[in-house]
C-alpha cells in the first residue's frame, strides 16, 4: 500500500485516538513487538493489537515477521495526506492575514 | 525523527500590526469586518457561541468559540468537512499583545487537527477525557 493510495480521512481518524497516536509516536523511535509496546502503556495487549491493526490499515505502521515474532515500525511517509492538509492552511492563513491588514487600514481609528 | 505527530501538526504565525489591540480585536470579532478578510460569517465573541464562516463559496466551516478574552485572545473550534465528507476538527487561536509604539503583535495558532467522522467515538471532548475513556474501554 503506497501513501498515495490512502485517503487522509483515514490517517486523521487513526491519529485522532490519543492512545493510537502514542503508539505511533513510540514506533517512530524504534521497531517493537506487541509486548514491547504493551510495557509502556496501561492498556491490554489485545487493545494494543487493535490499535496496531488500525494503524496498519491506513499505512501508518508496517509489520515485519521474524520467526515467532512480529515487529512493528512507524511509516512516517503515510503522514503525507495530513501534511498536505496542514500545508493548505500554511498558505491560507498568511493570505487571509494580508486581507486582515487591509481591513485594519480601512477602519476608523 | 524527533518531531512528534502532535507538534508537526501545529501552524504558528506571527505578525506585527500597525493597529492597536482594540482595533485588531474588532477586526477579529465583528461579523462585517471578519467577512472582509475571512468570509461571510455570524461570529460573536462569546464563549460557547457557535457560528459558521465561509472562507470560500460553499465551503462552510462550523465554528464554536472556545475562549474570548477581549483585546487579548480569541480561540475557536474549526470544524471542516474534507473531500470525503468526514469532519476534521482543529482549533484556531488569535493572541493579541500591545507593542510599545501603539501597534499589536498578532500570533495565530492553528492546531490539533483530528478527525471526527460519523461513527467515531470522538465528540466535543478534550484529549484527557478521551484518553481516560480509551483506557477504560481497553481495560
Amino acid at each position: 500500500m503506497t501513501p498515495e493510495s490512502l485517503d487522509h480521512t483515514g490517517v486523521f481518524r487513526a491519529l485522532a485516538d490519543p492512545t493510537r497516536r502514542a503508539v505511533f509516536e513510540r514506533l517512530m523511535g524504534a521497531e517493537m513487538t506487541v509486548s514491547d509496546l504493551t510495557t509502556g502503556f496501561a492498556v491490554s495487549q489485545p487493545a494494543i493489537s487493535q490499535h496496531l491493526a488500525a494503524l496498519r490499515g491506513v499505512g501508518l505502521v508496517s509489520e515485519r515477521r521474524a520467526g515467532r515474532f512480529a515487529y512493528y515500525r512507524a511509516e512516517p511517509a503515510a503522514l503525507a495526506p495530513l501534511v498536505e492538509w496542514i500545508d493548505k492552511y500554511r498558505a491560507f492563513w498568511p493570505d487571509r492575514i494580508e486581507r486582515l491588514k487591509d481591513v485594519l487600514k480601512g477602519m476608523d481609528q | 525523527m524527533s518531531d512528534t505527530a502532535e507538534t508537526a501538526q501545529d501552524i504558528v504565525l506571527d505578525y506585527e500590526l500597525d493597529a492597536a489591540p482594540e482595533k485588531v480585536w474588532r477586526a477579529l470579532s465583528q461579523p462585517h469586518l471578519v467577512a472582509a478578510w475571512l468570509g461571510p460569517n455570524d461570529i460573536a465573541p462569546e464563549q460557547g457561541r457557535r457560528f459558521v464562516v465561509e472562507p470560500a463559496p460553499n465551503k462552510a466551516v462550523d465554528c464554536e468559540i472556545l475562549e474570548a478574552d477581549p483585546e487579548r485572545r480569541l480561540s475557536y473550534r474549526w470544524r471542516e468537512a474534507d473531500d470525503q465528507g468526514a469532519l476534521v476538527d482543529s482549533t484556531v487561536t488569535f493572541e493579541v499583545t500591545p507593542t510599545p509604539l501603539g501597534g499589536s503583535h498578532l500570533r495565530l495558532v492553528h492546531s490539533g487537527f483530528k478527525a471526527v467522522g460519523a461513527g467515531s467515538m470522538l465528540g466535543a471532548v478534550n484529549d484527557n477525557t478521551l484518553m481516560q475513556r480509551s483506557l477504560q474501554w481497553a481495560a
